[in-house]
């Protein structure tokens, strides 16, 4: 039972039916059944995992506020930390150490006999084990008290809406809530449903009709540079619009039951900078990432230089996140010099702006700024799609030749679209770019339209429902899904 | 020396500013120098010079020269009646 199925909706009708129906004081056990439901339904095998590491965190942050020192919280919250992190490392990482070990020892000579382990990753582990982590971490800086009630500590764990892919909460935002009589409001169920409908609209329409395309090209023995380069420019709206999509139905689910997730994207590829793009993407993990890596790392360095090699740290364990194979480390590394790399030069590009009197049009220097991040994004993203780190790099070699750039090859790459699917996708993608437009002169296009006439109004809504019906691709999983 | 002076010098050490440079309009953010990255190197720099430790949500107050001093002050830092 994916989100995007009649299933879920089904399901998840019937949870917001009982949920505003029962008693408050019973709810968490009808969360509890309905998230435990949805994770069986995808990943049977792994409930087990999932509840053991629930019982586990939840006795670990019991004993780290049980500890009288700070030293011996600490320790207790290491150890708890380095279990969880056993589990996601076995599932995650085994392989990913025994082939680069068993390659490493083919290149030295030496005897290596250890064979591959077929091993299937659980769902969500990486995203439950962060939550977990930033649990037991704040516990222990004494930002956040043990929960004592397993009920609502296992929801916290588990809660359906954002357990497969985010976004990562924080229990001191997310525990309160769960405590909290949530009444029926229909101010919440209607935003949840246009979320949830938006969601689907992104994701059936853009990401997984784009799907298909960008798959041609990067499974492809021998690509032309000119489909490299459309393929990877598609393949960051498709993931753009697959994630972000995702997000939004965790957003729209959650609020219809009238708990409120951190949003998680704030329109990535109009980032100005690197740095930009990473506070506007996946915002929930760049901020666990802050909050537990980098702070912590970098605390007590007094020196740009030392701060460097923590960013450089800090990116590579993004990219290790996000999968378990050096064109993930490699993608986590070309981001991080990125940002080294701007810092470093940004009174150089100040001043060569003030050269070339770009600074004097400031419009035009932000969209230049925007076109740079936005083609860098798009880079390191040729490492993040390819399946292997000898593919990513002939699929870069292909991006970075001048060639591939011809204006005459790009226009012959989008033969890779039949007519029909471009008319479609170009109708849908400049529907999401007006969305955004709006976005960026409002602070929400749902509150703009919502001072709309009832005409227009619902005239968008059923545009939305009925794209979706009539024109939604389906029947793909979520890319980040997958982590 | 006051905890004034080494409050200012602080700004010129971890931020690389002249002392004309270092005014009660400073802000993080606003300058191209207190940006992220140089918010480390001050927060590590006034935890070494007033012997304080500041966690991650006292660094996200300091975002400014005067809240900076605010947040020391409560940390027992006196700025008055040294």
């Amino acid at each position: 039972m994916t989100f995007i199925s009649i299933e879920f909706l089904i399901f998840f009708t019937a949870v917001v039916f009982m949920y505003y129906l029962i008693p408050h004081r019973f709810r968490w056990m009808l969360l509890l059944v309905a998230s435990y439901s949805f994770y069986a339904s995808l990943s049977g095998y792994f409930v087990l995992l999932l509840l053991i590491s629930t019982v586990f965190s939840y006795f670990t942050g019991i004993a780290i506020e049980k500890q009288e020192t700070k030293k011996q919280k600490k320790r207790v919250m290491l150890a708890g930390i380095c279990v969880l992190l056993f589990f996601l490392g076995w599932f995650k990482y085994f392989n990913f150490v025994n082939d680069s070990i068993r390659a490493l020892s083919g290149y030295m000579g030496w005897h290596y006999a250890l064979p591959y382990q077929e091993l299937i990753l659980p769902l969500a582990i990486s995203f439950y084990t962060f939550q977990a982590v930033s649990y037991l971490v704040d516990i222990s800086r004494g930002k956040q008290k043990a929960e004592r009630h397993f009920g609502y500590f296992s929801i916290y764990f588990a809660f359906f809406p954002q357990l497969v892919a985010g976004p990562i909460e924080r229990a001191k935002k997310l525990l309160p809530q769960f405590k909290v009589e949530q009444t029926l409001q229909v101010e919440n169920i209607s935003y949840g449903m246009k979320r949830i409908a938006w969601g689907f609209f992104k994701k059936t329409l853009i990401a997984d009709r784009l799907a298909p395309i960008v798959a041609s090209v990067y499974d492809s023995p021998d690509p032309t540079g000119s489909q490299i380069v459309l393929a990877t420019i598609l393949f960051s709206i498709q993931l753009y619009a697959d994630f972000s999509a995702l997000s939004d139905i965790a957003i729209g689910c959650a609020r219809m039951l009238g708990i409120r997730l951190t949003e998680n994207f704030k329109q990535p590829h109009f980032a100005v900078s690197i740095a930009d793009f990473w506070s506007r993407w996946h915002i929930t993990l760049s901020t666990w990432l802050r909050d537990y890596i980098f702070v912590p790392l970098a605390k007590g360095k007094k020196k740009r230089s030392e701060i460097y090699l923590v960013i450089i740290i800090t990116f590579l364990i993004s990219g290790i996140w996000h999968g378990a194979a050096w064109s993930f480390v490699l993608w986590g590394l070309i981001h991080g010099i990125y940002r080294v790399f701007g810092d470093h030069t940004k009174h150089t590009r100040a001043k060569m702006a003030a050269f070339t009197r770009l600074d004097r049009l400031p419009a035009l220097h932000t969209w230049m700024k925007i076109a740079v991040t936005f083609l860098l994004v798009c880079f390191s993203r040729v490492f993040f799609r390819s399946g292997s780190v000898a593919d990513a790099f002939h699929h870069a070699k292909l991006f970075l030749t001048p060639s591939a750039w011809n204006p005459a090859g790009l226009i012959q790459a989008l033969e890779l679209f039949s007519l029909l699917d471009l008319v479609i996708f170009s109708f849908f993608f400049i529907i999401v770019q007006l969305f955004h437009y709006i976005e960026r002169k409002n602070t929400s296009t749902w509150s703009w339209l919502s001072q709309r006439p009832a005409f227009t109004r619902y005239a968008v809504y059923i545009l939305i429902v009925l794209s979706v019906l009539v024109f939604g691709a389906s029947g793909r999983g979520f890319v980040y899904g997958g982590f | 020396m006051k905890n004034i002076e080494k409050y200012r010098n602080a700004f010129m050490d971890a931020l690389e500013l002249e002392e004309d440079e270092v005014s009660e309009d400073l802000a993080l953010g606003e300058t191209s120098e207190w940006d992220s990255l140089g918010h480390m190197i001050l927060i590590s720099t006034m935890e070494d010079v007033f012997d304080v430790s500041l966690d991650s949500e006292w660094m996200s107050e300091f975002d400014s020269y005067k809240s900076g001093m605010a947040l020391l002050d409560r940390l027992g830092v006196d700025f008055v009646n040294e």
